[in-house]
């Protein structure tokens, strides 16, 4: 048996969400928000399309940035959480790559894509694919999945780089196909940086 | 007060819905981080376009929520706004106001406390997002368009004051 994705969503999906007594939602050694997806990309969709040339890179790039640590940290979360052990593990029989699929099917629970790997050379490189993912709906004319593309970073980080907390940023992951770019799904190349 | 909420998975695209919007988990370090980033590009304006952002969704999905619960006045809008807001895992407050404006007591915060569990504390307000936040409660509870509420901090949890306080005043 190897993890199967749709199975880990249905159990992990967390459909009792809200706030606990003082309103905040600790779990995954994070606080945890649930907010409309709109939010967030209206502020990196605002945020692209109002940077002038010479600050597009700096607005990349810390998009990019934040999206990959809140992977890493989020992931390592995820990854160790007792939630994570009981559904996730009794699947895995393939070591980091199981484990990596497993966090995938989190991050689709999460609601941030439904995605799954398809191609992996393991502590190289890994192709993963998104047929739904909430930055799809970004509109800035080319590829804006900011949170898709780093976080496959960081999860790569998390399996195969230096033990956490040292292995962030060892791997980084490149939008090659986008939704919101007109393509049919979206697509990310996790490689060594 | 305890109000509904219910989220729907929808099996076919995976995603998440509360009231016809589509909703997604994110965690305190991706708060954090796009609080910095906006401060950090304060030359294009990037707090004015956290707090429009927030504004905007948080605005249409109040929206949603009051239309679809049958919620009409003023009070009970205020008082639902502020229940959305912990359901939500932002945190507790206390609200009052007229269609004038009116106050914000922050009691517990994710975006401050997040920022200081990540960075420490801050010499500067950072709570961007609930300032969106109540100028949408505000506008929408008095059924008031976009930048009818202007809204910003006196105090800040962030800060190490023991509540934040938001402001509120029509434009």
């Amino acid at each position: 048996m190897t993890v199967m994705r749709d199975k880990v969503v249905k159990a992990l999906v967390e459909l009792n969400i809200r706030g606990d007594e003082n309103g905040l939602m600790p779990g995954y050694n994070v606080l945890v928000n649930f907010l409309p997806t709109t939010f967030w990309n209206l502020f990196t969709e605002r945020l692209i399309n109002a940077a002038p040339a010479d600050k597009k890179e700096e607005v990349l790039t810390g998009l990019y940035k934040a999206a990959q640590e809140c992977g890493y940290h989020t992931g390592y979360g995820i990854i160790n959480s007792d939630e994570f052990k009981s559904v996730v593990m009794p699947m895995v029989t393939e070591g980091a790559k199981d484990v990596l699929r497993g966090a995938y099917a989190v991050f689709t629970a999460w609601g941030w894509a439904k995605s799954g790997i398809v191609q992996i050379k393991e502590g190289e490189r890994m192709v993963v694919r998104a047929t739904d993912y909430y930055e799809q709906h970004i509109k800035t004319g080319g590829k804006s999945s900011f949170m898709f593309s780093a976080v496959s970073g960081a999860f790569f980080d998390l399996a195969y780089g230096p033990e956490y907390p040292n292995g962030l940023g060892t791997f980084i992951g490149d939008q090659t196909k986008g939704i919101e770019a007109g393509d049919e799904f979206g697509e990310v190349l996790v490689r060594k940086k | 007060m305890s109000i509904p909420f219910e989220v729907k998975f929808d099996d076919t695209t995976f995603s998440q819905k509360a009231y016809g919007q589509d909703m997604v988990m994110h965690c305190h370090h991706y708060m954090s981080l796009v609080t910095a980033l906006s401060d950090q590009l304060e030359s294009i304006n990037a707090v004015k376009i956290l707090r429009e952002s927030a504004e905007d969704s948080i605005r249409t999905f109040l929206d949603a929520y009051f239309t679809q619960n049958n919620i009409n006045s003023s009070t009970e809008k205020l008082a639902t706004a502020k229940e959305l807001y912990s359901v939500l895992g932002l945190g507790k407050f206390e609200v009052s106001g007229n269609d004038a404006g009116g106050e914000i007591q922050m009691k517990r915060s994710h975006v401050d406390e997040g920022w200081v569990q990540k960075f420490g504390k801050s010499s500067k307000f950072i709570n961007h997002f609930s300032c969106g936040f109540a100028a949408a409660m505000f506008a929408a509870a008095f059924g008031k368009s976009a930048r009818s509420y202007n809204a910003f901090e006196t105090a800040s949890i962030a800060m190490g004051d023991s509540e934040g306080k938001i402001v509120v005043k029509a434009n």
